[in-house]
């Protein structure tokens, strides 16, 4: 019994001692610097921006490197990052960019050679494909003259502007012998951008300090830190605690969880995401075979029609994803992107309407059976369709309900099926063992990389190897459409010929846009003074292409933040701590007299 | 636990002639033990093999599953592929695995382009420690409350820690591992909600209080969901040893109540409660997936949950194989050590 007691009592003065350790820590180093710490709840996969494709590792290279150009934190066009200025030749193949006259942060001048190293290196070393193979899959050669670098296309690319390639300090990465297994740990890191990398723990956090000579001047802060978490739950407790100062990419219900704390600003702006129905219309191989086992009923543009007829969108965001949404009447480029972004109107554009989904499909001649269930107009063979969704996502759930609700009233039966995401992605990409699917994509500045998933070339080869298809759509006007804008270096012009892609989209109906959902974040007031979004004012903090959020963050000043959040923490549970010893001492005590007044009996 | 037919030997040979019970005895043991160590080679062989294709039988694509959300061309897709390995033909995809697998080497994590082997030693630490304290403690306290409930049966706390224990079986990890977090991060605020130690940790003896403050949340939930094992077991054998003859005689004697408990009936009833620590041992390099996804501590349980995940092959291969060789090597030294610990075992 005696034992017990002192084992309890060490318990608790290790927990006395561990309420001040957290005392200690709040007087730190640390103490007396701005520090932002982000949430993430997804880890760095790879330092190696050869290799990385997560968006917490390329939106951490994205605070670290500059790239020839960088969206406008206003407008969204492409503006001077690293290339300072830039011209085309006639026929649209030769590319000429100004590189900037400024520094690595070891102090070696910035050349054109780094730039044409790193695209060079990609095109010549396989392993350096991993990340961004696609974006050099159209260069012919790439030159460095002093400043001066030179990129010869295969074919002319409107897009060149966008590209997503990281600038890599040459006198550095070259010394790496391969790419393909270098994790890219090494601090501190050499970068051109506005923030350098100190330290990495790998599924814990990356630390990250202000560069002081970055040639847009040195940022607000003195350091920024990026902290994971396995649990989005535990990262809203993070954000409410104080362990974190800013979290992105929340879903509906972690965003209302922050609710009615006075200290965090929600963030609830337009979104980069389209959230559309993937509608298997007659899925084919790259060879014009067919493929799956699709209802032939959805090859019928006009039940795909009535479908887009049924579906009330506006409910849809009101009930699944709680208003936190925009109905989507274009297709799957979202509204954020003002210029490029399609609305539909007076006669194409499709509004909740039973009644004419209805009036379409009997006219169509898929009569309505004694269960009221339409049948084939040349068969017996009811309109009975899947509705493939992810296992483990409430929201898919909900939405498939409510989809099966849509549909009973214009005569067709919606089933649902739950997949696991990569025997989802074979279904729903490459075998085309589905009718409906939920799908979406979060889109870029430049929107051709969602467009071109709809191009003929994506659908799976004869020999079933993916393409990368979200839809399984092989149109001709699309083809041509998007070879036009390939070529349209004029911008306005440009987005025109990629309205137009949308509106085919939209009418054709290979894809339906349900909505758009929203950007939600979090942040505290109380550490972080002001946050620039991108597009500035309505536009995304964590996760948008761009530097700029992070670069233009301003801290509230420290010693007042730390002194309160820290040190009570440590002394509240310090507090706790005694309690719970001193309570479980005066307890065993009298269970201890009992005990012994038992014995001695 | 104990295979019979292994077991017959040792009897056979103190059969041989009871003068010569001693030798043969430790002899036993050591064959005994070389059995087991044989039999235990033979498991880990098949699970090697079982490994590979089991793996290969899951759904989906290592590749398609790469590539997923991102824009690329069949070519690419088909350079990951050779990259990886997965053009060959299963046959020598496994011969490959095997050699490379005796080598000790268990290839290269699909996602983060890193040897697993190199994934696992970073992970292993942590997990060792939150396991195994979580282990220590709930034996303890299993222990101890199965003890006291045992010898007092029906008593108030009998009732108490036994019901409580078994509310707390019941009660699903995830679930007391967010209630925790929630009523003592995000209200109270003096636990932290994620990882092992702070970004801005101190060097030195700060750290380990650091970590040490860090651990009581996931502790705790490792503890509340498991000790009830622990004090079950431990106070139903005391149970079975209260009603003994040498205990009446013990009390006859006129020794004090603890001592009887403490000398007599307890040694007596630890036999099955050891054994199942031992059981458990092996699954500490398991660690806990659950806990350390709630509370994002980097360990092999979270590094297994990101594997399934994504799907990557040979992280799952890797730490799978990890854990279940863990398992049976532990599992055949429980099997050694109750065969010195219980007298009966031997015999039989």
């Amino acid at each position: 019994m005696r034992k017990w007691l002192a084992r309890l009592a060490v318990l608790g003065v290790a927990l006395l001692v561990a309420g001040q350790g957290q005392a200690a820590l709040a007087q730190d180093p640390a103490a007396g610097k701005k520090i932002v710490r982000v949430g993430a709840t997804q880890a760095v996969d790879s330092m190696n921006p050869f290799l990385a494709v997560r968006l917490v590792s390329t939106s951490i290279h994205r605070w670290m490197y500059g790239f020839l150009t960088v969206p406008d934190s206003k407008t969204l066009k492409p503006s001077p990052d690293l290339a300072e200025s830039w011209t085309t030749s006639e026929d649209g193949l030769t590319w000429t960019f100004k590189i900037r006259q400024t520094k690595w942060s070891d102090g070696q001048p910035v050349t054109a050679e780094d730039a044409a190293w790193t695209f060079n290196k990609i095109m010549t070393d396989d392993a350096a494909k991993t990340a961004n193979g696609p974006a050099v899959e159209n260069f012919e050669s790439v030159t460095a003259n002093g400043q001066d670098l030179v990129i010869k296309l295969k074919a002319p690319q409107a897009s060149m502007l966008e590209n997503p390639i990281p600038i890599m300090p040459k006198h550095v990465w070259e010394k790496v012998t391969d790419l393909g297994q270098f994790s890219g740990d090494q601090y501190p890191a050499v970068v051109s951008g506005p923030y350098i990398a100190v330290e990495h723990k790998k599924d814990q956090y990356v630390k990250l300090k202000a560069n002081p000579n970055y040639w847009r001047g040195a940022p607000k802060i003195d350091e920024l830190q990026v902290i994971f978490y396995d649990n989005p739950a535990a990262s809203i407790v993070g954000l409410k605690n104080g362990e974190i100062d800013l979290i992105g990419r929340l879903n509906p219900p972690e965003f209302e969880a922050l609710k009615g704390d006075p200290n965090i600003v929600q963030w609830n702006q337009q979104g980069r995401r389209a959230n559309y129905l993937q509608i298997n219309h007659g899925a084919t191989t790259t060879d014009d075979k067919p493929v799956g086992d699709g209802h032939p009923a959805l090859k019928d543009q006009k039940v795909r029609q009535a479908l887009h007829y049924a579906i009330d969108k506006d409910k849809l965001v009101a009930e699944v994803q709680n208003g936190l949404a925009k109905p989507a009447h274009g297709s799957i480029v979202p509204p954020m992107y003002t210029d490029f972004f399609w609305e539909a109107s007076g006669d194409t554009k499709v509004t909740y309407d039973p009644a004419k989904a209805n009036q379409i499909l009997d006219e169509a001649g898929y009569k309505k059976g004694a269960d009221g269930v339409r049948t084939m107009p040349d068969g017996d063979r009811k309109l009975e369709f899947r509705f493939s969704i992810h296992t483990d996502t409430p929201i898919e759930d909900k939405l498939a309900e409510y989809l099966t609700g849509f549909f009973k009233e214009i005569g067709i039966t919606l089933t649902t099926k739950k997949l696991d995401s990569s025997k989802f992605t074979e279904e729903t990409g490459v075998t085309g063992l589905f009718d409906i699917a939920i799908s979406g994509w979060s889109v870029n500045p430049d929107p051709e990389e969602v467009l071109a998933t709809h191009l003929c070339s994506r659908r799976p080869t004869p020999s079933g190897e993916g393409g990368g298809t979200e839809s399984f759509y092989c149109d001709e006007t699309f083809e041509k459409l998007y070879q036009e804008q390939l070529k349209e270096l004029d911008r306005p012009k440009r987005a025109e010929l990629i309205k137009q892609m949308q509106e085919r989209l939209y009418t054709d109906a290979p894809v339906i846009a349900i909505y758009y959902t929203n950007d939600l974040e979090g942040y505290r007031k109380d550490r972080i003074k002001s946050v620039t979004s991108v597009p500035e004012q309505d536009g995304i903090l964590y996760g948008a292409s761009s530097f700029w959020p992070f670069y233009s963050l301003e801290a509230v000043e420290p010693a007042a933040a730390e002194a309160e959040g820290g040190s009570n923490t440590g002394l509240i549970a310090g507090v706790v701590g005694a309690v719970v010893v001193i309570g479980l001492g005066a307890f065993f005590l009298t269970r201890r007299r009992k005990s012994a007044a038992d014995d001695r009996e | 636990m104990t295979a019979p037919l292994e077991a017959v030997e040792p009897a056979a040979s103190q059969a041989a002639g009871p003068a010569e019970d001693h030798r043969p005895a430790r002899h036993g043991i050591l064959r005994y033990a070389l059995s087991k160590a044989g039999g235990a080679l033979f498991s880990i062989a098949m699970v090697i093999i079982g490994t590979f294709f089991l793996f290969r039988l899951l759904p989906g694509d290592p590749v398609r599953a790469l590539a997923q959300g991102r824009n690329m061309t069949p070519e690419q897709l088909d350079m990951e592929r050779r990259r990886l390995g997965l053009d060959e033909p299963l046959i020598n995809q496994f011969l490959n695995f095997l050699g490379d697998t005796l080598r000790f080497d268990l290839g290269m994590s699909y996602e983060y382009k890193r040897p697993v082997l190199d994934l696992i030693g970073d992970r292993i630490g942590a997990t060792l420690l939150l396991a195994g304290v979580g282990l220590a403690v709930a034996v303890s306290l299993g222990i101890w409350q199965g003890m006291r409930a045992g010898w007092r049966h029906g008593s108030r706390f009998d009732r108490f820690s036994t019901g409580t224990s078994l509310v707390l079986w019941s009660v699903p990890t995830f679930w007391l591992g967010l209630l925790l977090l929630l009523v003592f991060g995000a209200y109270l605020k003096i636990f932290p909600s994620r990882g092992i130690q702070s970004v801005d940790a101190p060097d030195g003896f700060g750290y380990v209080l650091d970590v040490a403050h860090h651990m009581v949340l996931p502790v705790i939930t490792l503890v509340g969901v498991v000790y009830a094992q622990y004090l079950l077991v431990m106070r139903s054998s005391l149970l079975d040893e209260v009603g003994q003859d040498y205990i009446t005689t013990a009390r006859a004697k006129g020794l004090r109540d603890d001592d009887v408990r403490r000398r007599h009936a307890v040694p007596n009833a630890l036999l099955p409660t050891v054994t199942l620590v031992f059981m458990r041992v092996g699954f500490v390099v398991g660690g806990a997936v659950t806990v350390e996804t709630i509370f994002s501590w980097p360990g092999l349980g979270q590094l297994f949950y990101e594997a399934v995940r994504v799907p990557d092959f040979t992280l799952m291969q890797g730490t799978f194989m990890l854990i279940t060789v863990a398992v049976i090597i532990m599992n055949t030294l429980a099997d050694v050590i109750y065969h010195i610990l219980d007298p009966r075992v031997r015999s039989a």
